[in-house]
């Protein structure tokens, strides 16, 4: 690593404290905030005059909305990847990417859960699900699994930020009067004292170990309000395990992407390094080939049988309706990563920026396939409807809400960003001072 | 001179006709509203009125809705106005008689109702007239052990007297949900010289309620003299069937949630706590560092 060379715990602490926004940062705050009050606007007038501001009808009930719920709840799993998979592995060169991974897996969480309620027509009776709510519904478990994986996430961003809160909290000057108050509020009791890194360290593992199978959990539940409903293209045994690989996928390509950006404008070459890249690269690279399996076994199994209900399913995907985006997903969104992915110069940073793009831009249209064309071919045919029942495409105001809760998100990654730092500082002195060490 | 003449009065004929044939044409574009009315009689006590509005669209006919029907007793008159009712979305309203046209109702065993719509933009002003000769039913049962019969008889009011009503068609039989299966083998059943028609019931070990009773009922429709008469009787002819609700009170992952399977709130409740415990426990353990914030530093 580069940063084994020669760097001081001064030099990382100044290197790593948040960054005010540059120019650049703040013309990339506005836009997102822009997209945002825009999508607050649609939103608006979605509650004003009801669901029928959207496209969404009888057959289509689940739209773009749901699309996003689910490649948030993809993208989220990265969390538990690269946070807990990584630490308990012990995975050295891992460290500079737990936060970045932790904030996206927080900020997605939180956007997923806000997408669900503004699927929701009627959102203030959302108290009906506590209070009506059947435990043998898989929307249940989705809301019970969701709301825990909320907690643990924000659990295992706080607990390593204490050290780090500690540190900033030297830089009085440096962050501002308010900034400075919120770092005491969250963190002027941590001294770093043994005992206090004794119970967090043991604290962060039991974290580690709980949010794995709660990770698990979410996708797989996700999954199942699909596989669950007897429908073309959702009755299917494999859906568990195809969204999972395809949640850590979309999840790695998420990391990666951030990684080149805040590598690039917070000037990090020094602790995101080419190697990070490559390692990024080769794991990006694996999840690629196990989404892909999953997605033949999803796919040619039907499609070798081809009964009826499915045909037509299949054949709107392969040739029909949706064939453009269908071979998007998987050309751009997995196959072309793989093969420029099994190449070294294929994980440099650069490349690999525009990979991740694809990744997570292959991925949300996969979402959107798996949900749409699904609903457009019921078993029973749509007789006697309007033209228009028979084809999906969102309204602006479904765009604008999508579009303003996927700004919503990053932005929330950029605030944090601005106001914590994006590598933990005081993970990356102690396994600097480690190696010098050794 | 006198060809002109005959041409500008050609003309005027051709224009006239055209006129008159377009006028004509907006009038026939007002559809053919469609009015029954029928007369109804439930156990010889319940007596009521239904209409129905209906028009031809397609070579079908469709109900019209939101027709508004008066209809009157015997003459259009507002001491004999029975009802003002509106159709619903299917074109049926139901009225009954007045306790204000008793005294009418009772004065003669024949009466007629009229039923009434005013013009609109949509149909021409429509009347329709139902005759009614007063009757009544009347089923029995008779039993030798062996066979079962059913004997129902249909009277009709001549002056003031009841006499048996002859050559009237009816259903005869068994109350199911979907109508009335026939006692006999035939659908229906004409009454003889003296009113009554009398069926075998070849049906045995009928379902019947939950005391083995079946609903024996009579029925006449739209009998153009007497309009529609019903009656009922309760026999224990039946097989006692007891309610099999095990089917709802089931433990299963369709039922309310007040009846979970006992496995899957085993599962959630266990995985619930045990994650949530965990939660809570590290909370304690921050709140455990937060009092350890007097200890000296590391560092």
């Amino acid at each position: 690593m580069e940063k084994s060379t020669s760097l001081t715990a001064e030099q990382i602490t100044q290197d790593l404290l948040p960054q005010k926004f540059g120019r650049r940062g703040m013309i990339w705050t506005g836009i997102l905030i822009v997209f945002c009050i825009i999508g607050m606007y649609a939103y608006y007038r979605q509650l004003r005059y009801g669901l029928v501001v959207t496209n969404m009808r009888d057959y289509v009930s689940w739209g773009i909305y749901i699309s996003n719920f689910v490649f948030f709840v993809a993208i989220s799993l990265v969390g538990s990847l690269i946070t807990a998979i990584f630490r308990l592995a012990n995975v050295k060169w891992a460290t500079p990417l737990t936060r970045i991974a932790e904030i996206i897996a927080v900020s997605a969480i939180v956007f997923a859960s806000l997408i669900i309620i503004v699927d929701m027509g009627r959102p203030e009776r959302f108290l009906n699900l506590v209070t009506h709510g059947r435990i043998q519904s898989p929307i249940m478990w989705d809301v019970i699994v969701i709301t825990t994986y909320f907690c643990i996430s924000l659990l295992l961003l706080y607990m390593p930020l204490l050290p780090d809160l500690k540190i900033m909290l030297r830089f009085k000057e440096k962050s501002g009067k308010l900034l400075n108050k919120l770092y005491r509020f969250q963190g002027s009791f941590w001294k770093g004292s043994a005992a206090q890194f004794k119970i967090s360290d043991r604290a962060i593992t039991i974290l580690c170990v709980v949010i794995i199978p709660v990770a698990f959990s979410i996708h797989t539940v996700t999954s199942w309000l699909f596989a669950t409903t007897y429908r073309p293209g959702w009755d299917s045994t494999n859906f568990g395990a195809y969204f999972i690989s395809g949640a850590f996928l979309v999840g790695a390509g998420g990391v990666v992407v951030a990684m080149y950006v805040f590598r690039k404008f917070y000037k990090l070459e020094k602790y995101i390094t080419e190697l990070h890249f490559d390692k990024m690269g080769k794991i990006v690279v694996m999840l690629s080939l196990l989404y892909l399996y999953f997605n033949i076994n999803e796919y040619m199994v039907p499609a070798f049988k081809m009964k009826k209900s499915e045909a037509v399913h299949l054949t709107d995907l392969f040739t029909g309706e949706f064939a453009l985006m269908f071979w998007f997903a998987i050309i751009v969104g997995l196959i072309i990563p793989i093969m420029v992915l099994l190449f070294k110069k294929g994980r440099k940073p650069l490349p690999m920026f525009v990979i991740g793009v694809m990744v997570v831009v292959g991925a949300w249209f996969k979402r959107y396939l798996i949900v749409t064309p699904t609903l457009l071919n019921p078993f029973l045919p749509m007789q006697e409807v309007p033209e228009s029942y028979h084809h999906y495409f969102p309204s602006w105001e479904e765009w604008a809400i999508a579009i303003g809760s996927l700004a919503g998100a990053l932005l929330v990654i950029t605030f944090f960003a601005r106001i914590y730092p994006i590598i933990p500082i005081h993970e990356t002195i102690t396994e600097q001072n480690e190696q010098d060490e050794q | 001179m006198n060809r002109t003449n005959n041409k500008i009065a050609i003309l005027l004929l051709a224009s006239f006709f055209a006129g008159a044939v377009h006028a004509l044409a907006q009038d026939s574009t007002k559809q053919e509203l469609v009015v029954n009315l029928g007369y109804y009689m439930t156990n010889n006590k319940m007596m009521y009125l239904m209409v129905n509005t209906k028009t031809k669209i397609d070579k079908k006919f469709k109900p019209v809705p939101n027709t508004v029907v008066t209809i009157y007793l015997d003459s259009v008159a507002a001491t004999n106005l029975v009802a003002k009712v509106t159709t619903d979305v299917n074109g049926v309203a139901k009225a009954i008689l007045p306790p204000g046209l008793k005294d009418s109702w009772d004065a003669s065993p024949d009466h007629k109702f009229l039923g009434i719509t005013a013009a609109g933009k949509a149909f021409d002003e429509t009347e329709v007239e139902t005759a009614v000769t007063k009757s009544k039913m009347a089923i029995d049962t008779s039993s030798d052990g062996e066979t079962r019969s059913i004997t129902a008889t249909v009277y009709a009011l001549k002056g003031a007297e009841w006499v048996p009503a002859a050559d009237v068609e009816m259903k005869l039989g068994i109350s199911r949900l979907g109508g009335i299966l026939p006692a006999g083998d035939d659908p229906t059943y004409t009454t003889d010289s003296t009113g009554s028609v009398t069926v075998e019931l070849k049906k045995d070990s009928l379902p019947g309620d939950e005391k083995g009773n079946l609903i024996l009922m009579a029925k006449v429709e739209e009998n153009e003299v007497y309009g529609n008469l019903q009656i009922d009787k309760v026999v224990p002819w039946g097989v006692a069937v007891k309610k099999e609700d095990s089917f709802f009170s089931q433990r299963t992952l369709w039922s309310t949630r007040f009846r979970t399977p006992f496995w899957l709130l085993f599962m959630a409740y266990f995985i619930v706590i045990g994650v949530w415990g965990t939660i809570i426990y590290l909370v304690f353990q921050l709140i455990k560092i937060k009092k350890l914030s007097k200890e000296p530093a590391l560092e």
